[in-house]
């Protein structure tokens, strides 16, 4: 009952939380994260998926029973030490001799509580198998789509599979998938292990270097869920967050037609500068840019890095200033990541940030 | 506090043979370390096996034979040494029962003899495998695996030459007796385990 | 004394045709005596004579000598308990770090090296070795004999266990301390990704506690099968003894697993084998099977002489005898032998069949039947008693309460839907310090009030035990119940810092808080300890009127132990003595003799001498550290360690040192096999 009772409150407080995030952008995520929800974009018990549903509806049957068998054992407990508080005999005296009748008793106390202990497991033991079952029979992998994504130290990279060739493109960080879709993640890792986690729509799946594993997933509602790699791999395990956009399908039709397009030409006679300080300096020794001779995938693709929300894998917000400060000094931001410090004279760093930011 | 003496064991012996002695105790459990181990190597190697669509894979440079597989010559010759070896360390172990000193001494050394052979012998086996231990993960399982029984061949054959050593210019007595008893263990152990190691190098891989 | 005869008897005859062993006894080995007449000059002889033989050489030679198993055992107890402190001020760097969001406190190169430390610490320097230190210490003593059945392998143990956490805190304070995880998992940890040395210490390291760790194993399976008193038949052994004998059997069959997995991963970054490189066919799960079949299990090494203290304080301080006993024993071994079946359940997240996901399990969930059962039967046993609450009570039922909390999330973790979820979250750092901390912390510092008045002859202050129970309790709570719901909130675990837009700021700071509670606690412990040393009330042998052996003796004991080996009477050994303690007589007093019995019935079988205070030991215990240490910069380490390691067996095996102040024609003893075989095992 109060499972369900829970989830329901949840589920309002998530309405609203949605409600506001489509329309306002990440200063006001902040803050919203901030005030109502309190982590709810990230968080295993707003479930906003039929797995973490599932899974959600587990955990509030465990707890609830865990629960009582805490509360009794202690009942227990707390009974047997408040009965021989007072009068302990002299230690040097013999123990006192117990009575047939009581251990006859305390032998059937403990028997029936083993009992009830073995019960409770077999119930939990069946409830995960059919959890389980159920979480993987559901969704029809067929009519969903494919997402490959790879693990780095300390990105991820996003790579929308298509029947279609021309159809594939690749971004980062952010991933955007259609609402009441069943997804195919293919996870692989590029370096070490990592692990996959968006907690309001599924559990966890390790990218491990030289495997390919498979985690699908669905989303109920439109919303921004907030994942973050749950695998220890190294400095920056901290700043390795990735966000879902999960959207209505014209609108993430919409987004992705605009993906698979070749990165807009520079319009302005700074931009078209930017492009030239971007091609000419160590940015293309590891970034891609679709459309331009920059093509290098060990950093991430940034064909549309204007269209995304964050930078430095859900870390910063993506305005003018925290580019700016990334592409100076990254080390100062985020210690160890792969990426180095770039002295650029104001003006090359100011032409810069003005093609960047034309990459919408 | 007053007490009162019921047994007296003043007669006891302070030796004894087997699970009488605390020795054999101690070397055994090595011994289930040890097993433990092998056991673990063993479980590591089929489990790197299903990495490979060819067990061994195919040599990479024409200029080595053709066929991957380890040789067989010298393992099986080194499987089938050590296999003799026992019927020495069993005289051995024997004589040290009745108190033969002679008898242990010939034993023990046919065995020291044997144990130096063996090692010689396992260096050629490291070259019929064909693979370094730094070319694949085939090359490295099975490198430490001989390795690691060529530890215990190392270990078993200096343990052989102290308590060799021994019997000759110390006296042959009780004490040394039971030890060159738990030698026995640890040397039918080496034995006995090389025979599923010799299985598994040289045999797992024909059988596919 | 009817029931001694019965269970004494004849010994078996040897089983061999030496005639030496058959020939001496007649047709008894031994022969019953009545009350014996002799004055008390003669018991005054016979005592100075085995100071004498039983003294520790004198001067710093003889610390390094000493083959004391009292000695050893508590030098082990403070190493360990200092690894603790570190272990945790690494702790509340962490919390002060993880306070507030986005703190610039820790860099997350020192952040990670700390928490690695810290894990490392506290499992490998600390929780594994203080328990068999424990057990070093009082298993001779409850079993009545004179000391460890191998008590030169139990010394080179503990130098080897101290020069691998020299090892690790040296680097550490050289930042080159490990930064992969305690759990070191490759790739991260493999050439690749952890180039410097950093890695290969944590490597050797392992080496080092494990092989430790086995030769304290052996030591005590050999002690508990072959040392004990007459008149002390398996089932009339103490849980305690129960306890550390399923613990060590687990050390045989897990600690190879980690041995082996640090080797291949040193041995891929030393010597480029490829074991666990994906792109030559190895394979980087492998290694996460191997690390978890030894991890798992390293729990309840853990945990499971912890429930022997529960038991030793329970008996006590109810002054009733243990309810279940048969059950309780049963409980340990099945705990023993599911231990090793659920390893898996580390590994839900990683690509596996689900029908063996389904099977880890119901094997993960059903070990809670076996610690229930012990819950159970212990409250039976307060049930209806008349309690005396003392601090070693305090903590055990702290411990109860926190353990069965634990114990149930453990459960939830079993489940593999709901793992996915809550797996590396905070949720499993709560988990698992609710089972370690209060599973084996609370018992150990209930042990410590308990034992302390045996060890030093002092008892530690009550008053302040209370305190210390009560801050560490609450403390703990503080810290470790709000990390529950942070992992439900999505706080993944060995994060250096977070964003403050995730909402985990005020948790964390309540967590911060707590561990400063908890710090405090573990404070007065501290002073308390140093308070008793001076003024604590002189304890006398039994201060808690105990039914073990070792409450029998004067606190601290003497060095031989017990003048004269008693015979055991009953399951609560000094409960069940008659008036007229019944005894043992016929051991020499001027040598270093003790009793050797049967295993299941413990008749007596010889009258075994040890080998007395050696300094071979020890410097095995250097060409071991030459071979691990110097091997991380080059493989010839190892031959030269080879040829030290037979240099130091000739020597032990042929020398005739001076402190073997027994027979001129002390042979040597058994341990020059054991520890060659260890190191053979780690070469």
């Amino acid at each position: 009952m109060s499972n369900k009772l829970h989830i329901a409150v949840a589920r309002r407080f998530w309405c609203c939380a949605v409600r506001r995030a489509r329309f306002v952008l990440f200063p006001t995520l902040t803050a919203l994260l901030l005030t109502g929800c309190g982590g709810g974009l990230q968080s295993v018990l707003n479930p906003s998926g039929p797995q973490s549903e599932h899974i959600s509806g587990l955990w509030w049957f465990m707890l609830i029973t865990c629960t009582i068998v805490f509360v009794l054992v202690m009942i227990l407990l707390f009974a047997a030490v408040v009965k021989g508080r007072k009068g302990f005999p002299d230690p040097i005296a013999p123990p006192e001799k117990e009575t047939r009748e009581s251990e006859r008793r305390r032998g059937v106390v403990v028997a029936v509580a083993t009992a009830i202990t073995i019960a409770i497991l077999f119930v939990f033991i069946v409830d995960s198998f059919f959890v389980g079952r159920g979480m993987t029979a559901e969704l029809d992998r067929k009519q969903g789509i494919n997402i490959e994504v790879t693990g780095h130290q300390w990105w991820w990279e996003v790579r929308y599979q298509d029947v279609d060739a021309s159809s594939i493109f690749t971004t980062a960080n952010e991933i955007h998938i259609p609402v009441g879709v069943p997804v195919t993640f293919s996870l692989k890792a590029n370096d070490v292990i990592h692990s996959f986690w968006v907690p309001n729509l599924h559990g966890k799946k390790d990218l491990i270097p030289g495997k390919i594993s498979t985690i699908w997933l669905q989303a109920d509602k439109p919303g921004i869920y907030r994942g973050q790699c749950a695998e220890y791999c190294g400095h920056q395990h901290a700043h390795m967050a990735l966000w879902i956009f999960a959207e209505p399908r014209e609108q993430f039709d919409a987004w992705r037609r605009a993906q698979i397009q070749s990165a807009a030409s520079p319009a302005t006679a700074s931009e078209q500068r930017g492009q030239q300080v971007f091609l000419s300096s160590a940015c293309v020794m590891c970034h891609a840019i679709n459309g331009t001779p920059a093509g290098s995938n060990f950093g991430p693709n940034l064909t549309h890095l204007a269209s995304r929300k964050t930078i430095a894998a859900a870390t910063l917000p993506n305005d003018r200033q925290h580019l700016a400060q990334w592409v100076d000094d990254s080390q100062q931001i985020k210690p160890g990541n792969r990426m180095p410090p770039n002295k650029f004279s104001p003006e090359d760093m100011q032409a810069l940030l003005d093609y960047l930011q034309s990459l919408k | 506090m007053s007490t009162r003496p019921v047994i007296d064991v003043s007669e006891l012996p302070h030796h004894g043979f087997d699970t009488l002695d605390t020795i054999w105790w101690g070397n055994n459990l090595l011994l289930a370390i040890e097993t433990s181990m092998f056991v673990l190597l063993i479980a590591t190697y089929f489990y790197l096996r299903q990495n490979f669509e060819l067990w061994p894979p195919p040599l990479a440079q024409l200029t080595a034979p053709l066929d991957p597989l380890p040789d067989l010559g010298f393992g099986t010759a080194n499987a089938i040494l050590l296999l003799i070896s026992c019927a020495p360390m069993i005289w051995a172990d024997v004589s040290a029962r009745r108190g033969s000193q002679s008898g242990t001494q010939r034993g023990l050394l046919i065995c020291l003899l044997i144990g130096f052979v063996a090692m010689v012998l396992r260096g050629f086996e490291f070259r019929a495998v064909k693979f370094r231990w730094d070319s694949n993960a085939y090359g490295s399982i099975v490198w430490f695996i001989l390795g690691m029984h060529m530890l215990h061949l190392l270990t078993v054959t200096c343990e052989t030459l102290l308590l060799t050593g021994w019997s000759f210019v110390r006296e042959f007595d009780m004490k040394h007796r039971v030890d060159i008893t738990a030698l026995a263990v640890y040397w039918y152990w080496v034995v006995g385990i090389w025979m599923v190691l010799y299985a598994v190098v040289y045999f797992a891989p024909r059988v596919s | 004394m009817t029931e001694i005869t019965g269970t004494a008897g004849v010994p078996p005859a040897s089983r061999n045709a030496s005639t030496e062993v058959t020939a001496k006894p007649s047709n008894s080995a031994f022969h019953e005596v009545g009350r014996d007449g002799r004055d008390p000059s003669e018991d005054e002889r016979e005592i100075k004579e085995l100071e004498r033989v039983w003294a520790c050489p004198p001067g710093i030679y003889g610390w390094f000598t000493d083959t004391d198993h009292k000695a050893i055992a508590l030098r082990y107890v403070v190493t360990a308990f200092v690894f603790f402190l570190f272990g945790g001020i690494e702790a509340l760097l962490m919390r002060i770090q993880l306070a507030r969001p986005e703190s610039h406190f820790l860099s997350p190169d020192l952040y990670n090296q700390v928490f690695t430390v810290h894990g490392t610490t506290m499992m490998f320097l600390f929780a594994v070795p203080i328990m068999t230190a424990v057990g070093i210490y009082l298993v001779p003593l409850m079993v009545g004999t004179r000391d460890v059945a191998f008590p030169r392998l139990n010394n080179y143990g503990y130098f080897v266990y101290l020069i691998g956490g020299i090892l690790l805190y040296v680097s550490f304070f050289l930042n080159t301390g490990p930064d992969a995880g305690w759990f070191a998992y490759v790739p991260l940890s493999g050439p690749g990704y952890s180039p410097g040395k950093r890695v290969d210490i944590w490597a050797q390291m392992i080496s080092f506690t494990e092989i430790s760790a086995l030769s304290g194993a052996v030591v005590v399976i050999g002690t508990v099968f072959k040392m004990r008193a007459p008149g002390m038949s398996l089932h009339r052994l103490p849980l305690f003894v129960w306890a550390q004998l399923v613990t060590s059997f687990m050390i045989i069959f897990a600690m190879p697993a980690v041995m082996l997995a640090s080797s291949l991963l040193a041995s891929d970054r030393l010597i480029d084998t490829h074991f666990f490189n994906p792109a030559e066919g190895g394979d980087a799960i492998l290694y996460q099977h191997m690390f978890w079949f030894f991890g798992h299990p390293e729990v309840y090494i853990i945990f499971i002489p912890a429930l022997g203290f529960v038991s030793s304080i329970v008996i006590t301080f109810s002054r009733r005898r243990i309810f279940g006993y048969t059950a309780m024993v049963l409980s340990l071994i099945a705990t023993a032998f599911l231990g090793f079946g659920l390893w898996v359940h580390h590994m839900f997240a990683t690509p596996l069949p689900q029908l063996g996901q389904s099977f880890f399990t119901a094997a993960s969930m059903m070990i809670a039947i076996p610690s229930g059962v012990q819950i159970f039967c212990w409250i039976a046993t307060m049930w209806g008693a008349k309690l005396n609450i003392k601090t070693p009570l305090l903590f055990v039922l702290g411990f109860v309460a926190i353990f069965v909390l634990g114990g149930l999330t453990g459960v939830m973790l079993a489940s593999v839907p709901l793992d996915l979820q809550i797996h590396d979250t905070f949720f499993v750092v709560a988990h698992l310090h609710y089972v370690l901390i209060g599973g084996a912390v609370f018992p150990l510092f209930g042990a410590f009030y308990f034992w302390f008045p045996k060890w030093t002859g002092r008892m530690l202050s009550e008053r302040l035990g209370k305190w210390n129970f009560w801050l560490m309790f609450i403390g703990f709570n503080l810290v470790f119940f709000p990390m529950h719901q942070l992992g439900l909130k999505g706080m993944p675990r060995r994060v250096y810092t977070y964003l403050p837009e995730t909402g985990w700021a005020s948790l964390n700071l309540l967590a911060s808080l707590g561990a400063l509670v908890l710090g405090i606690g573990v404070l007065i412990f501290i002073v308390n300890f140093f308070w008793a040393r001076r003024f604590g009330a002189v304890a006398g042998p039994n201060p808690w009127g105990a039914d073990t052996l070792e409450w029998s003796l004067t606190s601290p004991p003497p060095a031989y132990n017990f003048q004269r080996i008693p015979v055991v009477e009953g399951r609560n050994a000094l409960w069940d003595q008659s008036t007229e303690a019944p005894v043992v007589v016929g051991l020499s007093s001027t040598k270093r003799e003790t009793l050797v019995s049967s295993v299941v019935d413990a008749v007596p079988e010889l009258r075994y001498e040890l080998p007395g205070p050696s300094i071979w030991p020890l410097l095995l215990a250097l060409a071991t550290a030459e071979t691990f240490i110097v091997g991380i910069f080059t493989p010839w380490a190892f031959l030269v360690g080879a040829v030290l390691t037979f240099a130091v067996f000739v020597g032990w095996f042929f020398g005739n040192p001076n402190y073997e102040n027994v027979d001129a024609k002390q042979p040597p003893d058994e341990t020059n096999f054991a520890s060659e075989d260890l190191r053979a095992e780690e070469a």
